[in-house]
């Protein structure tokens, strides 16, 4: 069965941008949370925005929902501006809570999708919601007796009860267990099947790369990588090289070519290389000793920590990519 | 505009499911109000009245009071560290409407308080009073327990979920006992009187006592509430404002 998009609205048509972010400054005092960001979202994409604490997730989520005015910049949302596209009941969203459920006691979990729906002028069917976000059995729960994660279900059913064109999530799945991570995206994977544009903040890896569409890392309040998870897998310290070597110095390691970064354990050698095959032409070429070579592809939590680690000073994937043409050897690309 | 009425339907119906919310502000006032009736003689003439006629003012306005606080103070504490308050900041409805439902939705509460409490009055009580009275000072009482529940209100966002009980539990009595809702005010020592001067649970019960006394009410009275309403009002506002902004950096 496909499903479809409910309800088309007048003006939906438009192919341009969903979200746009241009140049965006946010200062909080003297630490800079956005540094003049530059984001785009088009209609009917998953976008991750990646990075660890404090890179920017949340405050750009919170502009986006016109919670905060950015200082410096242009910010427009489902082409007007964020608290207009709110005030439409065009945009959903789910933010954390801290430790709280985030949900208001003495009701049950069908009056309260019941209630949200009454505040959108196209809210969907209060079970069609209750469906979506996996509820049909709780809806005479109250919500003072719900389990963490369905307290964060009912919460995903507030955000969609609107029937929103778009839906910004900030770290839906913080405090969940792995199962009920995997349920929740399964649900939000199904609802932008529906043609829905979702923004979600996470620092898991996995579920950047298993649930969205495109990648935006940020560190420090700048985009450093934006496109596909393979994209930014391949583009970013490409290979991995082990291998055993008795003695082996690390400082002649780094100067094989193409290396990247260089580990010795014992006898065992990791060698990150943005060109694999010139690092292993220039080590038969230095004499070194070793055997047992085994090469793979970065994974994406190796190009996470060049992107984010405070050692990476790769700026931009294209940087990276020019980088590695050039075959570099040096250790930072600037 | 269907959204807020919603809202606010939602409001006053998780108030009224609370049983604890339902027994202490029923519970309370209309305890206190059968027991002391047996203790005095109905036909004791206080500040113009029977001594039934006014303690049933004192424990209206009680009862006003302690629907006002709890609704506010409690729960809007509770609702602010559940993060539910932040949940309604993203949904279509404007930044003041969290606040405007909370005091409407206790408003709405106060209203049947006051009624059973001048129900008892009229059945066990036998407090007898004209339907135009009856009428005045239900519209006299209900209308001076706005500033009560902007203070209720402004409980919940100065107090933790922790804290929020304790003081409300505190500022419940000691408001009523000082502004003479349990003991006459004349029967209190002169400083105190001064003290019950500074009150508006003070002036809140004086309308009324006035109404059933058959005077009218006083001018002064009602200005000293709307000040208080006022001030509560703005204080309000103000944390709001810094609770709107703190939760974002």
């Amino acid at each position: 069965m496909k499903l479809r998009y409910e309800s088309l609205r007048p003006g939906d048509a438009d192919g341009g941008p969903v979200v746009r972010f241009s140049r965006v400054l946010h200062r909080y005092g003297s630490l800079v949370a956005l540094d003049h960001v530059d984001l785009e979202v088009a209609r009917g994409e998953t976008v991750a925005l990646l990075g660890p604490n404090g890179a920017g997730k949340s405050t750009a989520i919170s502009i986006l929902l016109g919670l905060q005015q950015a200082q410096e910049g242009t910010v427009s949302v489902l082409g007007t501006d964020p608290r207009s596209a709110m005030a439409a009941g065009r945009v959903g969203a789910m933010l954390q809570v801290g430790g709280g459920s985030g949900l208001p006691y003495g009701v049950k979990v069908g009056e309260l999708v019941a209630m949200a729906s009454r505040l959108y002028r196209h809210s969907a069917r209060v079970e069609r919601t209750l469906a979506r976000a996996g509820l049909n059995g709780l809806a005479d729960r109250q919500t003072q007796r719900l389990s963490g994660g369905q307290a964060q279900r009912v919460r995903f059913a507030l955000a969609i009860a609107g029937n929103p064109d778009l839906v910004f999530l900030d770290e839906p799945t913080v405090a969940m267990d792995v199962e009920g991570r995997r349920t929740f995206w399964g649900m939000m994977r199904g609802f932008a099947a529906e043609g829905r544009t979702v923004v979600f903040a996470t620092h898991h890896l996995d579920e950047a790369d298993a649930v969205a569409d495109r990648i935006v890392v940020l560190r420090k309040g700048a985009v450093v990588a934006d496109g596909a998870a393979s994209t930014i897998k391949a583009t970013v310290a490409t290979r991995r090289l082990r291998f055993v070597s008795k003695g082996a110095d690390p400082a002649r390691l780094r100067e094989l070519d193409g290396v990247d970064a260089a580990t010795v354990r014992g006898s065992e050698v990791v060698l990150d290389s943005l060109d694999a095959d010139a690092t292993v032409r220039s080590l038969v070429a230095s004499g070194m000793a070793f055997s047992d070579i085994e090469v793979t592809g970065a994974d994406l939590e190796q190009a996470f920590v060049r992107l984010t680690g405070d050692l990476a000073e790769v700026k931009t994937v294209d940087d990276a990519i020019a980088g590695r043409l050039r075959g570099t050897r040096s250790r930072t690309l600037a | 505009m269907t959204g807020l009425g919603a809202y606010l339907r939602f409001e006053v119906l998780r108030l009224l499911r609370n049983p604890r919310y339902v027994a202490i502000t029923l519970g309370f006032p209309v305890v206190f109000y059968s027991l002391f009736l047996h203790n005095l003689q109905p036909a004791e003439h206080v500040a113009g009245t029977t001594w039934n006629a006014y303690f049933m003012v004192s424990m209206a306005s009680f009862g006003a009071v302690v629907a006002a606080l709890n609704a506010g103070g409690t729960r809007l504490a509770a609702e602010r560290s559940s993060g539910w308050t932040r949940q309604l900041s993203v949904t279509p409805l404007p930044a003041w409407s969290y606040v405007a439902t909370k005091i409407a939705a206790t408003m709405v509460i106060a209203l049947p308080v006051i009624c059973v409490v001048e129900l008892t009055g009229l059945l066990i009580g036998a407090v007898r009073l004209g339907l135009e009275t009856w009428i005045v000072l239900t519209a006299v009482l209900w209308a001076s327990t706005l500033p009560f529940v902007v203070l209720g209100v402004l409980v919940g966002f100065v107090a933790s979920s922790e804290t929020a009980y304790p003081l409300v539990t505190a500022l419940m009595f000691l408001l009523s006992f000082f502004g003479g809702l349990f003991t006459p005010v004349r029967d209190m020592p002169v400083v105190l009187r001064h003290v019950a001067d500074f009150l508006p649970t003070y002036h809140g019960a004086s309308l009324g006592w006035a109404v059933v006394a058959g005077r009218a009410p006083g001018v002064r009275d009602a200005g000293i509430l709307v000040v208080y309403a006022l001030c509560l009002g703005l204080a309000v506002n103000w944390r709001h404002r810094a609770e709107e902004t703190r939760a974002l950096a």
